[in-house]
Order: C-alpha cells, then structure tokens, then sequence
C-alpha cells in the first residue's frame, strides 16, 4: 500500500519521484504550459520512426537485410511504381527490335543507378515535388514520341538516359526518406538497386509474354504501339496536371 | 501521394510486430496482458481507456480493504500487512502508465484527465490511510510485533505501514484531524499561490534593448534576444505595443536568457538591472509578492509539526530520511559551509585581479559574477564543448553505460524489436543477469520532443516483488537530450553524458532490486539516499579508463584524447566555490525557515532571510540559489527541509566510490558485489543508513567530496 500510496504522491507531484528536481522544477518554470503542435508532433513522430527503422535494420544480419532491401526495390516498381511500369511500358512499345529496346532498357538502367546512388550519397538534392511531374512528363514524351514518329530516333537512347537520371532521383528521394543504415550504405544501396531492375525486368517480361500470348507473332505488337502509347500518354499527362495542382 | 504508398510498405516490411492479442472491445486494462515481459500493450490503449480503469481501481482498492477489516480472525501481519501488499493491482497498473505517459508523451486530454484526476485520488488515498478500522488492525499487530516472530524485512514493513497511517494523523484525535485537515488545504492552496505569483514574476520582467546596448554580446545570443522580440511583436495587442519591441532586442529573468547575457555584456548597468531583475523576484511590494504566503507558510508548517508531536516541521519531515534531526542537517551543511564560502571568496580575489588588470575601476559585485569567472574559465580551465560532443554520440554513451554496469555486475543489454513502446524514440532493452536470467526491460527515451514534459527521470511501469512468484520490474528513464539532425547521430555534451549515468543509476537501483515486499523495491527510500544510487553511477563516466572504452569519434572512430580528458576533468572544479556556496545558503535558508518553533513562526520578521544569510557569513557577491521569495521548492515544490539531499547524497557518493579508489580498481569485483548485495538490492528493506554502512564499514565523511569537488584546497 506504502506503495501505491508513494505512486498517488508521485502523481499529484510529479517530483516526488526519483530524479533531479532541481532542473525539472526549473524547467517546468521557463517553459512553462506545454503546447502541442500538431504538425511540429507529427514531424518529430516521422523522424523518430525513422530512426526506429535503422536501428532494427542494424540489428538484422547483413542477407536480411540484403533481401529487405531488394525487396523494397522490386516493390518500388510492382505494384507501387506504376509511373514506373508505364515509362518501362513505353519503352517496350517504341521498338520492335530486342537490340534496340535493350538498349534503351540499359541506358535507362544506367542513368538512373547513377542518380539513385549520387543523390543517396548526398551529392544531389531535389525535391521530390520537382522531380514528380518530371518524371510524368518523361512519361508523356516517351509515348509522344512512340506515337507520331515513324522510326526511333539515334537520340532516342540519350534521352531515354536523361529521363533515367530524372527516375532515379525518384528512387533516391523515397530511399533517403526511408534511411539507410551507415554501416552497409553501400550494399544495401546496390541491394535496392538490383531490387528495382528486377521489378523493371520483371515488366518487360510479363509484357512480352502477354503479347506473344495475344497475338503468337511479335509483329502485331507495332499494332498495339499507337493506341497503348496514347492511353500511356495520356495517363502520364493526367498525374502531371495532378501533381502541379 | 502515391509515394506515400511506398513508405508505408517498407514500414511495414521491416516493422511486421506481432499483434497483440487483446479483445479491442474490452478495456485492456481489464485484460490480462500476454504481451512478452508484460510490457504494457500502449498500442491498444485509448485515452478513453484511462477514466474507467481508475475509476474501477479505486473501487476494487476500497472493497480488497473492505476484505481485510471485515476479517473475523485477530489481525496478524499475513492476514493484515502483507494482504495490504496485495491491494490495489489494478489501480496501480492504469496509474503507472498513466502517469508516465502524461509526462513523457503527453497530449491535451492526458493533461485534461491529470487535472481531474489529481483530486480523486488524493481523496482516494486519504479514504485509506484515514480508515480507523484498518488501523486498528495495523496498531494491535504493532503492539504485539515482539511475539509475531518477524522476519527483518517484515519487521521494516510493519513499521513503515504503521509510519503512514501515524504521519498521517491517525492518532489524533477528531478536532486535531480536522485542523490537520485545514491546514493542509491552506497550505496546499498557498504554495499553489506561490508558483502563481512566481511565474509572474518572471515573465513580468523584460529587458528592452537598442542596438547600441548589445556590446560584448555574441551572434547567437543576439539573433535569440531579436528573435525573443518579434514573438513579442506577434503576441502584441495594440500598435503601440508592437512599435516597443520593433528592432529591439528583449531579454528576461528567465534564466535561459539571462545567464548568456550577464555571461557576455560588457555593459555593467545593464547586468546590474537584469540580475536585479531576478533575484527581486516576489520581492517587489506588489500584488504577486510572496514574502507574506512564505511566512503563512511557515508558521502552518510549524503549528502541523506541533499538533503531530514534533518541535517543528524539519523533526517532523526529517523522522523519515536518512539524516534524522535538523542539528545533523546543520551539522553535515557547516561543515561543507566553510570551505564552500573559502573557496568562493578566492574565486572572487581571481575575478578581482582580471577586473583589476583591464584598469577598471570597481568592486566586483553580484551581477559581475559570470562575466568575470568566463574570463577565469577561459584562462585556466580552458574547455571547448564543441571538442568534446563528436566524441559522445548517444549510442557510444549509452554502449558506455552498458559496459560500465556489465563490468561491475556482468549485466548484458539486448535491444528487442518485436515490442511496441509509447514511441518510435522510446527503446527497449531486455537486461539479464550474469547467469542469463532475465532481470528487467529498461526502456530509454532519450530525445527531447514537444510532448515531453522538461527535464530528465526514471520510472518504472512496473514494480518488482518476490510476495507471490518472482515478479521483475519495467523500468524507464526519460531525458530531454536534443534530437538528431537529418540523419547525423545525436551528439551529447558531457553535461548530458552525466545526466545519462545520472538517471541509469536510478534505472540499476530498480532493476537489481530483489526483495519480497513491492513497496520496500528500488527507489522507494528517503529522499536523502535515493540520489545515491544515481550519483554514484556518475563517477564512472568520469573515470578515464571508462571514457576511454565508450568516447570515440562518431565520425574518424578515433578514441578521445588524454588531453581533452584531462581539460574535462579539470573544468569540473571550476567555480566550484561559487556552486557549492550558493547551494549550502539555500539549503541552509530552508533549513532556516523550517526549524522555526510555532512562537517564532508567529513573529516572522522581514529581515528574515538576511539575518539567516548574515549569521553564516554570506559574502554579498554571492545570492543563495534561490532566495525566499522564489525557492519553487520549498514553497511549492515537496523540497521543504529538504532541499540538503542532493549534497548529502554527493556526500556518500564521493565516499563509496573513494572505496573503489582506495582498492585501486574502479571495477573492484568484492566492492561490486557488495554494493550490489547491500545498496542497489535492497531498497528500503532496511534504515538507509545501516544499508551505508554495511556497505562502506563505516559512516560516511565529507573529505572525499571535498576533494571531488575542489574544495580541499587543491584549486588555490
Ligand atoms: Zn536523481
């Protein structure tokens, strides 16, 4: 009872337990009534979820943490990437020719694992704001081009490797938002990286087999080529006119 | 939008806990909880939770008492004392949480439900410690504890049980209780008089400046002063308000405020005004003035100790903690007196020589203190915090800790993912024994947030007992260090670092504790020796072997150097003079006001607080830490001759760490254990003062703390 009597104590003044009054007294004193801000409250709520987070990554061994974070970059783009599948999508309807769609799938490759690691090292920063509609409108051109040009462009490849640099600030902004642990920065960088040209690989494939599946002949997929790349278009117009409004 | 989508899923990826398995339709403070350790489930727990789990606790408390009078057999100490013990589960389970939660993640309705529930508690608890049946029962068992055969503990039991229902008047007779009752209620609404007054007081003072009145002051300092301004200009009702503060630079008695600017301006007169400023406060012949509720005060104090049968308030609070009389009070703060006050008057010959040296031409005074003992500092104990802080990230210090209390007592430390706390910020750890037994959770919630009260403690949110089954604590620290930058580590001043040993000493004092009675666990001893446990932790983490295997640099992984060890230790005996002085005079004031017989009480007069500081020789550089007028403390605070503990327990911690110097091993692994088996154990399963001495052998004496402290005549 001596207890819960001591607990009564401790509640009604809150000194009475154990630790240093003098800099609480005080401190009650010069700030006085507590004020909640709810914003200020739910900023500092992110942060620390995202200190929560590294920590019990920290504490995983290194292959979980590798599948994690592959993981997380397949899921990047299937199923939470859709701008992403789209662009992917726009590429596969450019070309009838593998040579050049593999091309086009490593330059866009390429480009983006340089800003994805450039911008999750701290060299780069942008706002996530600007690079969205960006990103959407890369979407728009991509299938802009697919529509009224009769043959892909030799450009095509360079601008497909800008749009990549663009998409991989993408990747880069959620990443940096999410935390990645110091002690495997790298690893578990590149472990993302692969998780994300999975899900793009993933894509392409499930497109190419649909399409051999609908029509056995992959010339018909230039039927396709007009009509996917204007609904494309079209989407990525829409998220644009979303995303500045 | 979408991208939230992507967040959220690596959330959950990585967080997947296990559910808790409690029915969301019943209160879970009426469930059983299943989660591992029985870590309360804070995730299920609704605001709304609260209020009838009180209210329910309360009435299961009452009836569970009911029980025990009702009881037809003669009271005995299992039928009575110890089913005592088994009371009021369910109260304390919602009250734990409770109250933890409402300082440490607070929101507007828990502020709401503390401010009603203050009062039905306190009448609760009166409900039973003024229960006449009940105490019947609790006196026949004391009369007859010579023939009952007590084990030692139990003995200790009875007798604090009974101390409870005594202090609280349940010998007096009716129209004595009744006048306890109205002073209590005078009291309670004077010392909430005085916080009033007091607050303001302190926000009724500003300092208005120009820009050319800033000399001396540094950027920072002056961008918070204008910043300090325009949130007066935003908060002005009028114009003429807003046109006062446009381009001035506002400064207060707060002392956030003014210690930076009587530590840097070079303007003498204003320092002179601001500190006035501060030490005037409640002392200004207004309408908030507290001279006259302190007197009120002290006089109700002094006519309670004499209806209680004492001589005045400081035998009646004193009875209860380690130092038992007011003379051995006064006989412990003299004896630090003198050379606390030698020390601070060489501080002032110091000052005087540098004033002296730039050619000016005065005496140094109060309000000159600071800007002085900098120059002093900055001469002789040169110390860049900046230097330091890369070396104390807060996982290196807590790591420090942990190692410290495993080379001491072979605890290990595991971080547990797979349970919810109160916030992302608010870490568990499991804490095993030596042997792999699990002894504790510890949950540290170190980083300062906007709904976490000020300051920094230890909790528990649930106790330890060995009555029915072994039943091992949660304990919680709670401090206010600041939050990391981006993704940088927080970085601690040593100041911190201590704080962080500080309250892991309360944090040991609960976890190892181990007796049988819940009440009697970790810090539930007198005031004056809690701090023991906690203080004493803080030696470690000055020690350089220890800082040595914890303080490397966040970033180049380097170990602290010797030399910044050494400047550290050094800066510790700075102004030690001026600390200690102004420390003693306050708690030789409190000491002072509450020692006063009823008649004297009665002629209070208005040189009081002067007359007290005269007799012991006050220089007048130097104001006690708080005088009368604003000791929050005494006058509103639970601190009323109280105020001495935290150097009576710098007194034993500075003598039972001297045991570890003296064995020449600060991990000596006999002292270890002895400390453990007969300090951090026990509680309050026996006088605090025995506990001391079965650990040191003998009593404690002042010299090590002397020497800790720089007042042995080393600084000189
Ligand atoms: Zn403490």
């Amino acid at each position: 009872m001596k207890q819960i009597l001591f607990l009564g104590l401790f509640f009604i003044s809150f000194t009475a337990n154990s630790h240093n009054p003098e800099k609480l007294v005080i401190s009650e004193i010069e700030r006085g009534q507590l004020n909640f801000e709810n914003e200020t409250i739910a900023a500092e709520y992110s942060a620390a979820l995202k200190r929560q987070r590294i920590r019990r990554l920290s504490a995983m061994s290194w292959s979980k943490k590798i599948y994690i974070f592959i993981k997380a970059g397949f899921e990047h783009i299937i199923p939470q990437g859709l701008d992403h599948i789209l662009f992917v999508l726009g590429l596969f309807f450019s070309t009838l020719k593998l040579r050049s769609l593999i091309l086009q799938v490593t330059a866009f490759t390429f480009a983006h694992s340089i800003t994805l690691a450039l911008a999750a090292l701290g060299f780069v920063k942008l706002q996530l704001s600007v690079v969205e509609p960006l990103i959407f409108l890369s979407i728009v051109w991509v299938a802009f081009e697919n529509t009224f040009f009769k043959k892909t462009t030799k450009w095509r490849p360079l601008v497909v490797f800008t749009f990549g640099l663009l998409h991989g600030l993408g990747f880069a902004t959620l990443l940096t938002q999410y935390g990645l642990p110091k002690d495997n920065f790298i690893s578990l960088l590149l472990a993302f990286n692969v998780g994300v040209e999975f899900g793009q690989f993933a894509v392409l494939l499930v497109a190419f087999i649909l399409i051999r599946l609908i029509y056995l002949k992959t010339e018909y997929k230039n039927q396709l080529k007009i009509p996917a790349s204007i609904l494309i278009g079209c989407t990525g117009l829409f998220w644009f006119i979303e995303s500045l409004i | 939008m979408k991208k939230l989508i992507l967040i959220s899923g690596l959330i959950l990826m990585v967080s997947c806990q296990e559910k808790s398995k409690l029915d969301p339709n019943i209160n879970p403070f009426f469930q059983d909880w299943t989660t591992p350790y029985e870590v309360p489930p804070f995730m299920d727990i609704k605001n709304e939770d609260y209020m009838p789990a009180f209210k329910k606790g309360m009435e299961e408390n009452l009836a569970e008492i009911e029980t025990i009078i009702k009881n037809t057999d003669d009271p005995t100490f299992a039928n009575t004392i110890e089913e005592l013990e088994r009371t009021g589960k369910l109260l304390s389970k919602v009250q734990r949480v409770f109250s933890n939660l409402a300082s440490s993640n607070t929101n507007p309705k828990l502020q709401e439900l503390q401010r009603e529930l203050s009062p039905m508690l306190s009448a609760h608890y009166d409900k039973i410690v003024l229960n006449e049946d009940l105490f019947n029962r609790v006196e026949e068992i004391w009369n007859n504890r010579e023939s009952a055969n007590l084990s030692k503990e139990q003995q200790k039991l009875l007798k604090d049980t009974r101390k409870q229902f005594v202090r609280s008047g349940a010998l007096l007779n009716d129209s004595q209780k009744k006048q306890i009752t109205e002073i209590n209620s005078k009291i309670s609404e004077l010392s909430t008089e005085f916080g009033q007054n007091l607050l303001a007081e302190t926000n009724g003072f500003e300092l208005i400046l120009n820009k050319s009145d800033l000399d001396g002051l540094s950027d920072a300092v002056i961008s918070a002063a204008s910043e300090a301004a325009s949130q007066k200009m935003d908060q002005a009702e009028s114009e003429d308000e807003k046109e006062k503060y446009k381009d001035k630079y506002v400064f207060t008695p707060h002392r956030t405020s003014m210690y930076p600017f009587l530590t840097e301006s070079t303007r003498r007169d204003l320092r002179e005004k601001l500190y006035n400023s501060y030490v005037m406060r409640g002392d200004n012949a207004n309408e908030t003035d507290n001279n006259d509720i302190a007197a009120q005060m002290a006089k109700l104090r002094a006519e309670r100790a004499n209806i209680m049968g004492y001589k005045t308030h400081a035998d009646f609070i004193l009875e209860e903690n380690m130092l038992k009389t007011p003379d051995e009070v006064y006989d412990l703060l003299i004896q630090l007196w003198k050379p606390a006050l030698k020390r601070a008057k060489a501080e002032v010959a110091d000052m005087q020589a540098v004033a002296d040296s730039e050619g000016k031409d005065f005496k140094i005074a109060a309000w000159d203190w600071w800007h002085y003992s900098e120059k002093v500092r900055k001469d002789k104990y040169d110390l860049d915090e900046a230097a330091i802080r890369p070396y104390l990230s807060l996982d290196n210090v807590i790591q420090g800790v942990f190692n410290t209390t495993n080379k001491l007592w072979g605890l290990n430390f595991k971080e547990i993912f797979d349970i919810d706390s109160y916030h992302p910020d608010a870490r568990i750890w499991e804490v095993t024994d030596k042997d792999g037994s699990h002894l504790a959770i510890f949950i540290g919630d170190y980083f300062t947030r906007s709904n976490k009260r000020g300051g920094a403690w230890m909790s528990s949110f649930k106790g330890q007992s060995n009555l029915d089954g072994r039943e091992r604590p949660i304990v919680v620290n709670v401090c206010n260090f600041p939050a990391p930058v981006g993704d940088n580590p927080s970085l601690l001043s040593f100041e911190n670092a201590v704080t962080l040993f500080h309250e892991f000493g309360h944090a040991m004092h609960g976890i190892l504790t181990d007796v049988t009675y819940g009440s009697m666990a970790g810090t539930s001893g007198p005031r004056d020796f809690i701090e023991l446990p906690s203080q004493l932790l803080e030696h470690w983490v000055s020690e350089p072997e220890v800082l040595k295997s914890f303080a490397t640099h966040y970033e180049t992984g380097e170990t602290i150097p010797d030399e910044l060890i050494e400047k550290l230790l050094k800066a510790g005996k700075f102004n030690q003079g001026f600390i200690n002085t102004e420390y003693l005079a306050a708690s030789l004031l409190d000491m002072d006001w509450h020692t006063l017989s009823l008649q004297d009480a009665k002629n209070i007069s208005n040189n009081f607080e002067n007359n007290s500081m005269n007799k012991i020789g006050l220089i007048d550089e130097i104001a006690p830490r708080y005088r009368s007028t604003y000791f929050a403390h005494i006058f509103s605070g639970g601190y009323s001759s109280g105020y001495y503990s935290y150097v009576h327990a710098a007194v034993l911690d500075s003598d039972a760490f001297e045991a570890f110097k003296e064995a020449g091993d600060v991990f000596d692994p006999e002292l270890s254990a002895s400390l453990r088996k007969n300090i951090y154990e026990k509680g309050s399963t026996e006088e605090a003062m025995d506990l001391y001495v079965n650990f040191r052998g003998r009593k404690p004496i002042i010299e090590p703390l002397l020497k800790v402290r720089g007042l042995d005549g080393s600084s000189d």
